[in-house]
């Protein structure tokens, strides 16, 4: 039995090149790539946020203070690696692994930090004259990942 | 020269075209949708309300808050800038004992009077609020990062915005 015939098709000879009209499209895409290209950014900027206690501001920082308990953590940044101090809880310093910090474990002790104490969301971070600006930046990411949204810099 | 008479000259005959021309265009609307796709992604409605200044690598963050319009303190290898402006070289700074940048400081002063004499005219209250963002190089170290600090929160800049480059 003729499968095609039992379909209701005949076979016929399609021409070799068969042609879709991509001249909208073409018309579209020559319009929208040049609008594309001006409004696309390829260096997105942002920011970190720091704030110091300023005189307008006190009657608020007072009332925020009051309400929850403030607890100080520092994160000292030194040459030789990381040091967290946090009342009530004691940390083994931080030695660099080779040329790197140790991210992973100083994840672990912010993370600590975070269920010892739920309601405070505040560090302070302490590093030395030498250490750059880029390592900072960097310490701040992982400190706001893992849950301490108001960063401080202590000199 | 060739013994050949010039009527014999051998000429390649075109094969005839047929009426309508047909372009391939399927290779430039590949291109065409590859570069679609990469626009778009990099498609931003805001743009950057921020400029950057020259000279200077930002330091990469997974920070995601859009940037403020605020003044801009450069610190870029050489110079330290205010809203573009060179103000004093970065040479010498960490070796003074004052922690203030003398130089800094006046321009700053001098910046925050005139905001605050732009904002007393008016009564939209876009007068002084202290906001700054620096943008330092990413190689810079924290010595100068401080005193560049401890000079915006002495001229009255507390709101202090580090602008980075997202991840």
């Amino acid at each position: 039995m003729n499968l095609q015939k039992t379909l209701g098709r005949t076979m016929r000879h399609r021409s070799s090149d068969a042609e879709l009209t991509i001249t909208p499209i073409m018309n579209c895409f020559l319009i929208m790539v040049p609008f594309l290209l001006l409004t696309a950014s390829f260096v997105r900027l942002a920011m970190h946020d720091l704030s110091l206690p300023s005189l307008e501001r006190k009657p608020a920082t007072a009332q925020v203070s009051q309400s929850t308990p403030v607890v100080l953590n520092f994160l000292y940044i030194r040459e030789t690696g990381f040091e967290l101090r946090s009342p009530e809880l004691t940390f083994p310093a931080l030695p660099k692994r080779g040329t790197a910090f140790d991210w992973g474990s100083l994840a672990t002790q912010l993370q600590r930090i975070r269920t010892r104490y739920p309601e405070s969301d505040e560090i302070i971070i302490a590093p030395v004259n030498s250490i750059n600006y880029q390592t900072i930046i960097t310490v701040m990411d992982h400190c706001r990942e893992n849950g301490f949204s108001n960063i401080s810099i202590s000199g | 020269m060739t013994d050949q008479p010039i009527t014999k000259i051998n000429i390649v005959k075109r094969p005839r075209r047929s009426g309508n021309i047909t372009l391939k265009l399927t290779s430039m609307l590949d291109m065409f949708t590859i570069m679609l796709v990469f626009l778009l992604v990099n498609y931003d409605a805001e743009g950057n309300i921020i400029s950057v200044t020259k000279d200077l690598t930002l330091p990469e963050s997974s920070a995601t808050l859009r940037p403020r319009v605020a003044s801009v303190v450069g610190i870029t290898r050489d110079w330290l800038l205010v809203d573009g402006r060179p103000v004093r070289r970065i040479q010498g700074i960490t070796e003074a004992k004052e922690l203030l940048i003398e130089e800094l400081y006046d321009e700053l002063m001098r910046l925050r009077t005139v905001t605050e004499t732009i904002g007393g005219m008016g009564s939209g209250g876009h007068g002084f609020r202290g906001n700054i963002s620096i943008q330092g190089d990413r190689d810079i170290e924290f010595d100068l990062l401080k005193r560049i600090m401890l000079t915006c929160g002495q001229a009255g800049y507390n709101n202090m915005n580090l602008t980075v480059r997202q991840k």
